[in-house]
Order: structure tokens, then sequence, then C-alpha cells
């Protein structure tokens, strides 16, 4: 269960104050795949940066399997992202000189998991992504954009997170890889009763998900 | 995998980097070692040279200047009193002289000076020394105004010792290699010469020679610490050399022993007073500290350059690093958002320029090593130039005790310094360079602590 209740950011900018999010309210049930859509600039990236507690919001809070993030210090939110949540980015952001599934135990390595289990896991999670043995060794500058949000996408689920938080993860894909990294999140949605909020601006995609928001200068529309 | 192997393994990331890091760190550890190694060899050379110095005391006669034929010598009356003064164990008198050989042609402007009454400076030795002329070969030379050689008969004149302690001679203790030693304390007619002087002149114990116009025997050979600065000598008693030369009661020097060396200055003081105007008395302690100057000097550069050479390192690996975390911006974001705390990225950060100073401290050890014995040499014979001329035996005229010869064998210590390179010396370019490492990457810490994980969320 998410529940975002107010939740308002505003950035200064010199002597002007932007509203990047201006008092959002909604819930999301356990399990239920949602989207975010709206044009440029209103406010989707900065709304899922505090849902994943990357950013403080100025007021308002929420709660992710009843804990409030916003009162949370620095090192709670360090532990929050890391067994609570999965990001995918746009970029995919995979770190460079790792493989793919070193890329894969990285948060398992944050999270403590005993360095025996990490190994199988992040094999596991890769196969269940479709990546073959032999592009678990490589590096991802030698793996396809899709290949590699595949791989972001294992290492979001690496920790078995409640939340999964995607921005744009088809941004940079041509259209029907983007039907499959979508699908890949749809059925995870399903079978791991995982929680997932994708930003997107195709919204075709969006018609296919549970709920649909859409902000428009920082506010919810209907 | 670990944040130590990533750490070590993101040292690799970029070869062309990797490499000239590890050549540039190599210079600056290899140079703070090398200055390390220096400062520590000048240092302990100079303790070695303090605690060389012995509690004893020059006397020689005032207005003393070498080549000069108008010395004023002191005399054994004048010296008695000395032997009263407070704290004075032991007194050593020495009255000095030169003897040509007979047969041998002396270049017309060749100093030399007729001390004895007798004005016989004669001798049937020839010198051991081969002077070298102008600017050819190693060793003595003599420089002849407007050019030239010396005559082929040229035979540089010998020192004759007349001593009250014949097992020293000029600050060199000696060694009876065979036969035996004289009888300080009467006129005979027994000598002791180098083992050099023996060879030139194809003596044994029990040979003659003549001096002054009469035989004397020699008794025994001797060798000294330095075996090049006695060559030159012939030894006899005082008492001998005094009724030989013809100087009843004259001695050209003396040393003094002071029970302790706490008292050195206070004593050379009471001598000096005692003496008055008619002697210089110096002890070791002044001449030894002129000798130490120039190696005060090298410490002095070496611990600069150390310390430039440290500065210099630690610079290159901070900028580094700086450099490295700004180009991973991106990637520290990313890993902070997905659950890496600050400390687990610093302390990966620090694993990398920890590898990378040791892969330049593993280059700049082997450098260092190799290079410090041959510059520390280079440092200190360049600064003491002056010291490293070789015996300056064929050049002690008249009363040539004192001063002078301190030097000499203080010179001749400096010249054979040498720089050990222990373990201790690698734990130390070790130890440095994970020190130089960790100041050098506290300043690309703060960076990653600055850099907040939501940047990752926007395009670069
Ligand atoms: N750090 C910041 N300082 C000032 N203003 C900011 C900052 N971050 C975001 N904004 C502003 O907040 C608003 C919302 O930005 P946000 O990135 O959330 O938009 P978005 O909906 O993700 O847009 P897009 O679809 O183009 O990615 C924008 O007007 C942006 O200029
Ligand atoms: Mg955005």
């Amino acid at each position: 269960m998410l529940q975002v209740t107010d939740v308002q950011r505003t950035f200064k900018s010199g002597d002007t104050t932007v509203t990047a999010v201006g008092g959002v309210n909604f819930k999301i049930p356990e399990g239920k795949f949602a989207s975010i859509v709206g044009q440029s600039g209103s406010g989707k990236t900065t709304l899922l940066s505090l849902l994943g507690g990357l950013d403080k919001p100025t007021s308002g809070s929420i709660e992710v399997d009843g804990q409030d993030i916003t009162k949370m210090h620095d090192h709670q939110l360090i532990g929050y992202r890391c067994r609570k949540i999965g990001f995918v980015f746009q970029q995919y952001n995979l770190v460079p000189n790792l493989t793919a599934i070193e890329n894969v135990m990285l948060p398992m390595e944050f999270a403590k998991v005993p360095v025996a289990k990490r190994q199988a896991r992040a094999k596991e999670l890769l196969a269940q992504v479709e990546l073959s043995e032999d592009q678990m060794k490589r590096k991802p500058g030698r793996l396809s954009g899709g290949q590699q949000q595949r791989v972001a996408i294992a290492r979001a689920l690496a920790n078995s997170p409640a939340l999964i938080l995607a921005d744009e993860p088809t941004g940079n894909l041509d259209s029907q890889t983007g039907k499959m990294i979508f699908d890949l999140l749809h059925s995870l949605s399903r079978s791991q009763n995982t929680t997932i909020v994708v930003v997107t601006h195709d919204l075709s995609i969006a018609g296919k998900t549970d709920k649909v928001f859409r902000l428009k200068d920082g506010k919810l529309v209907r | 995998m670990n944040v130590i192997t990533r750490g070590i393994r993101n040292a690799f990331r970029n070869m062309i980097r990797t490499l000239s890091i590890t050549v540039i760190l190599g210079l600056s550890i290899g140079l703070s070692l090398v200055m390390l190694i220096a400062n520590q060899a000048v240092a302990n050379k100079i303790a070695s040279v303090k605690a060389s110095i012995g509690n004893t005391i020059s006397i020689s006669p005032a207005g003393f200047t070498p080549g000069s034929s108008a010395n004023n010598a002191l005399t054994t009356n004048e010296l008695n009193s000395v032997k009263t003064i407070a704290h004075v164990t032991n007194l050593t008198e020495v009255l000095t002289d030169r003897l040509h050989n007979a047969n041998a042609t002396l270049p017309s402007r060749f100093p030399f000076d007729n001390t004895s009454s007798n004005g016989n400076n004669t001798t049937s030795l020839s010198s051991p020394i081969k002077l070298n002329v102008n600017r050819g070969g190693n060793g003595p030379r003599i420089f002849i105004n407007g050019g030239g050689n010396l005559p082929s008969n040229f035979s540089l004149p010998v020192s004759i010792i007349g001593t009250t302690d014949p097992s020293n001679v000029n600050s060199n203790a000696i060694t009876i290699t065979s036969g035996s030693t004289i009888d300080a304390g009467k006129s005979t007619h027994n000598a002791l010469v180098s083992t050099s002087m023996a060879a030139k002149n194809d003596m044994k114990v029990g040979s003659t020679f003549t001096a002054y116009g009469t035989t004397l025997t020699v008794k025994g050979i001797f060798t000294g610490d330095s075996t090049s600065a006695v060559a030159n000598d012939v030894i006899v008693s005082l008492p001998t050399e005094q009724q030989l030369s013809g100087q009843t009661g004259v001695v050209t020097g003396a040393v003094a022993t002071v029970d302790s060396i706490d008292n050195l200055d206070a004593t050379t003081t009471a001598i000096q007073n005692k003496l008055g105007s008619a002697a210089n008395v110096t002890n070791a302690v002044t001449e030894a500290n002129n000798t130490i100057s120039p190696l005060n000097s090298v410490k002095t550069i070496t611990l600069y350059s150390l310390i430039g050479a440290v500065a210099a390192g630690s610079m290159i690996i901070l900028m580094t690093m700086v450099m490295i975390v700004r180009e991973r911006r991106r990637e520290i974001g990313v890993i902070k958002a997905i659950g890496a705390s600050n400390l687990r990225v610093m302390t990966q950060f620090m694993a990398e320029s920890v590898t990378f100073t040791l892969l330049g401290a593993v280059v700049g050890i082997i450098g260092g090593v190799l290079a410090g014995n041959p510059i520390t040499k280079l440092l200190v014979s360049n600064s003491t130039n002056a010291g490293a001329r070789g015996p300056g035996g064929g050049f002690r005229h008249g009363g040539g005790f004192g001063p002078g010869h301190a030097f000499a064998s203080f010179h001749s210590g400096i010249a054979n310094i040498s720089a050990s390179i222990g373990w201790d010396i690698i734990l130390y370019g070790l130890a440095a360079a994970v020190i130089i490492a960790l100041i050098g990457s506290a300043l690309a810490s703060f960076f990653i602590a600055k850099i907040r994980p939501a940047e990752v969320m926007r395009a670069e």
C-alpha cells in the first residue's frame, strides 16, 4: 500500500519559487500497476523521486507499508531505498565497470545478503528477464539498450522491493522493445505482487495499467 | 565482489590513466624515498661525526700559517703548565719537521723551510707520495705556475714527527705491523716508518736511513686508520726529534685530553688563558661543526625535498581522485540511489586511490632503493667538495699539526657516507603511500558526500 497525502515540493531558484509538485493525494493498493502521465515539466520525475526517497517533500506525507518516509533520517532513507524500492531509469544507469550479473548483485551487497546467495539470485533474476548466460557476463557497454534495461529491471527486483519506480523505462527504446519491457514489468507486478509506478509518455502503455494518474502543473487532474 | 575489490578494479578501468598516474606517483614516491634515505644517511653521519669527536684539545703556536717559515714554536716548559690544569688527563706533545731527500732536486719555487738549527734538513728517504702535476691524475696534486713539470728526481719532503705518544699521529691511530714501537720518553736513534715509506725505500725492521745527517734505525713499521694520511710520516720520540733538529725544548703542537667531553669547552678556555696569545687552542667540536655544516645543509635540502615530494604526490592523487569523482558523478548517484551509504562509496574510492598509490609505491620504491645511495653520495660530495681532495700528506709544513688534520680525518669520513636501505625504509615508503592516498581521497570524499542521488533521475 502506497499512500500519498498533500505532497508538495517546491524549488527555490534565485528569487522565484518553482512548484514542481503542488499538493498531490493518491493511494495505490499493493500489487497494483499504476502509471503517471503528463506533459513535460508537469512534475512526474519530481514526484517519483519523492516516492523513492531520493528527495524529500517540502510538505505532506508518503506512507509505504505504513511507514512515513518523509519523517525518516537520511541513513534510514538509504535502508529504505535499498530494501523497499527498485529503480528503473530511462538511461538504464547500470554501473559500467561491472558485468550484468555484478550489477544485479550490487543492491544485495548493500542489503547485506550473504555472499553465497547473491550470485544464485542474480542469475535467477537475469534468467527471468531472459538474458543468456553469456550476456550475464558482459559489461553494459556490450549489451543493447533493451538488454541493459532488462538488467536494470533485474537489479530493481534484487531485494524483492515493495515498490518499483520506473521513470520512462521505455523512453530510449524502440516501440517493440518498449512494449516488451513494459510487458515484463506487467507480468512481474502480477507474479511477485509488487506495486509498480511507471512514468510514461506513451498513452498506449498507460492505457493498459491498473490505474493512470495525470499530472498537470504539479497537480493531479481527472 | 565487495566494496574493496570494486575499488581496486576501478583503478584499472582506464589503463592509460592508470599507467600515467603510476608513473607520476612513482616518481614522487621515489623522490620522497630518496630524500628520506639521504636525510637519514646524512643524519646518521652527523651523529657519527659528533660521536667521533674525541675529548681532545689541539694546541698550536699562534699565528701559525702553513708554508710560513716564521712560525713561533711553543716550548715544553710552556706546555708543562697545561698539564696541571684541571680536567687535563693527558698531554701529547709533538715537534714536526720536514726532510727533503738529499739527492733530489727541488723546483726553484717549491716552498721549503729549514727549521732545524743545524740547517741540515736532509734524509736518505724518498717520499712514497707521487705528486700529480697540474691537473693530471687523482690524489695529491701540485699546480706549477706557468705549467711545466717537476724535476725527474723530485721527491716530496718527508714529515718527521717527534711525539710523546707514538700510538697516534696527527689524529690517526696507528698500528705497528712489524717490529715494535719506540720509547717515547727517550732520545734514541730509533724510528717508526709507514708501510708505504718502507716499501718505497726498500726497508725492513732493522734497516737504517739518515735524517739530519744522523743514522736512524727502523724499529717498527706502521699503518694508520687511513693509510694514505700517514704514508709520508716518520715517527721518532719527541726528545729524539728535538735533539736531531737541534731544537731543544721546542714543540710545534700538542693535544690535551680532557676527562669528559662536557669539560671540553671550559678546559679549552683555561688552556688558552694559561698560554695566552702564544697559542691557538681549539677543540674538535668547533672543527667538527665546520665539517658538519655542509652536511647540515644537505640535511635541510633533503628534508624540504622530502616534504615537497610528499606534497606533490598528495596533490597528484588528490587531483586525480577529484577528477575521477566528477567523471563518475552519475555512477555514484546511482549506487547511492540503490542503497549505498556515503561511507561505502568513499571506502570504494579510497580503495581505488590506495591502489594507485601502491602501484606508484612499487615503482617508487624500486627506483628509490636503486637511486638512494648514488644520490646521497652525489649530494654529499657536491656540498663537501672542499674536503674531498685526497690526502694532503705532502703539504704539511713545519708544525703541520692542528685543525687541518682533524678536518682531513672528518672529511675522509664524510666521503665514506653510505645510505642504508632496510625494510624499514620500504615500510616507510608504503606507509607514506597509504597516507598520501588517504589524504588524497579526502577531498574526493567531500565531493562524493555532496552528490545527491536524486540527480540520477535527470539526464545530463
Ligand atoms: N532542482 C530543481 N530546481 C529547480 N527547479 C526544478 C528542479 N527540479 C525540477 N525542477 C522544475 O520542476 C518542474 C518539474 O520537473 P520534472 O523533472 O519533475 O518534470 P517532468 O514531468 O519529469 O518532465 P519531463 O517529462 O520532461 O521529464 C520543472 O518545471 C522543472 O524545471
Ligand atoms: Mg521527467
